[in-house]
């Protein structure tokens, strides 16, 4: 039968002390991905760390930079009206992430912190050049999101680690982006995600961001893509080429839900695709 | 570890005694004997464990019992009025013919329920985002939709 203590610290210290003393204990914080692992014998811990009751994990502050509590839940993520306006590629890939049901209760920092090739969230939050802040102790350091995934269910979170905070900048001059995901129905796990962020002038492209999910060990920046892109005119070639590059960027793999070749073509279709839409040659 | 926990149950407070390992799914289909809230997949897929807790619908099968002292949970028991006169959305899904095995149609329509108290009048686009964490094996989604849009239907005229 599985078995396990479950512990709901009131505060960080207590969540610390609490991972420190018991062996063999996890985090957790809304419980879609931990729950699953533990009910299919994945992951066998000894005791939950439930985070949930710890106040100022949760929310979104709006400043000079804007902090997501990392416990806070995907609804309401959707729900900030300051998100909303000023980073709706966010908004789009939240909305994205799978049903009612779990975004009610999944967290932006579980989605993370799972550090699953497909989290929906990891694509806008890598164009956003957003930073995660961990906390270990009294201790706290901020990393940017592209050097926190490591590999599939691998991020730098050290063991007594826990992420407290997304911090996102200002957002740019009125940049243009999108979020595109590919799955087999609406609440599936991508087969293949983009984020695209791109600021124009005229048909000139200025600075170009682009980030794909589920087609490599880490949702991952596809620099050379960007590259071709800033400086560049929008033209039927460039996407072509844009496509091309795209689809030999990515190292993806085949599983359940796709095979590496149909996600090599899709990620470089979902980029072209993004980019027609974001220049208004195609519906949006 | 056990615990004894208290929380509103169909608008009556309930006390009851649950292990760490217990999911709230685990705990009305046992000790509360409320077996209205069926186990699918017990994995979040399927959606026919849906409950609404503090007003959002969840998957009961993957929400910790420890979690949900003090809260306000609602089963499909809760939805009957006096005399088991049904609610206004579970008499749509019988006039549609949204039930064929009827097995999903708790969480189905518990999953209306907290569509429609946030949202009365959906669009279809938002009826089908609402419902896609609930799936029906005897593929009967249109009579269920068009359940979901009569009601809401009479939402509006009650206003």
């Amino acid at each position: 039968m599985i078995s396990y203590d479950y512990h709901q610290p009131q505060s960080l210290e207590e969540a610390f002390q609490l991972k420190q003393t018991i062996q063999g204990s996890l985090y957790i914080s809304g419980g879609t991905d931990v729950m699953v692992r533990i009910k299919n014998r994945e992951i066998h811990p000894r005791a939950l760390i439930s985070l949930r009751s710890i106040p100022k994990l949760s929310g979104v502050e709006n400043g000079n930079v804007i902090r997501i509590g990392a416990m806070t839940t995907i609804t309401d993520l959707i729900r900030d009206p300051v998100l909303c306006e000023h980073y709706p590629i966010l908004i789009q890939a939240a909305r994205k992430l799978g049903s009612v049901q779990i975004r009610n209760v999944a967290t932006v920092g579980g989605n993370l912190c799972n550090c699953s090739p497909a989290a929906d969230l990891a694509p806008p939050l890598l164009v956003l050049g957003a930073k995660v802040r961990l906390q270990g102790g009294r201790k706290s350091r901020d990393v940017p999101i592209d050097k926190f995934f490591q590999g599939p269910g691998e991020s730098c979170l050290a063991s007594d680690e826990i992420m407290t905070d997304v911090l996102i900048g200002s957002p740019e001059q009125n940049p243009k982006t999108i979020f595109l995901k590919k799955g087999r129905v609406k609440m599936d796990l991508a087969i293949a995600s983009v984020a695209v962020l791109i600021e124009t002038e005229g048909d000139r492209c200025l600075t170009a961001r682009i980030a794909a999910g589920s087609v490599a060990p880490v949702p991952l920046r596809l620099s050379q893509v960007e590259s071709l892109l800033e400086g560049a005119r929008f033209s039927p070639k460039l996407l072509s080429d844009i496509q091309q590059l795209s689809s030999k960027s990515v190292s993806p793999i085949t599983d359940v839900r796709s095979t590496k070749e149909y996600r090599r073509h899709i990620v470089g279709a979902l980029i072209k695709r993004a980019l027609e839409k974001l220049m208004g040659w195609s519906e949006a | 570890m056990k615990k004894r926990i208290s929380f509103t149950l169909n608008g009556s407070r309930v006390f009851v005694t649950v292990d760490s390992h217990q999911c709230l799914l685990d705990v009305l289909r046992g000790p509360l004997r409320l077996t209205g809230t069926k186990e699918g997949c017990g994995e979040g897929e399927c959606g026919a464990c849906t409950v609404i807790v503090d007003d959002l619908a969840v998957n009961s099968c993957l929400y910790p019992a420890f979690e949900v002292e003090g809260k306000s949970v609602m089963t499909i028991e809760g939805l009957t009025g006096p005399k088991n006169k049904l609610d206004i959305i579970q008499e749509a899904f019988v006039t549609n013919g949204a039930i064929q095995c009827g097995f999903c149609t708790p969480g189905m329509i518990l999953s209306t329920k907290a569509l429609l108290d946030s949202n009365p009048e959906p669009s279809d686009e938002e009826i089908r985002d609402a419902l896609s964490g609930n799936l029906c094996r005897c593929t009967g989604y249109v009579q269920i939709i068009e359940a979901v849009k009569q009601v809401a239907g009479r939402h509006k005229n009650k206003l």
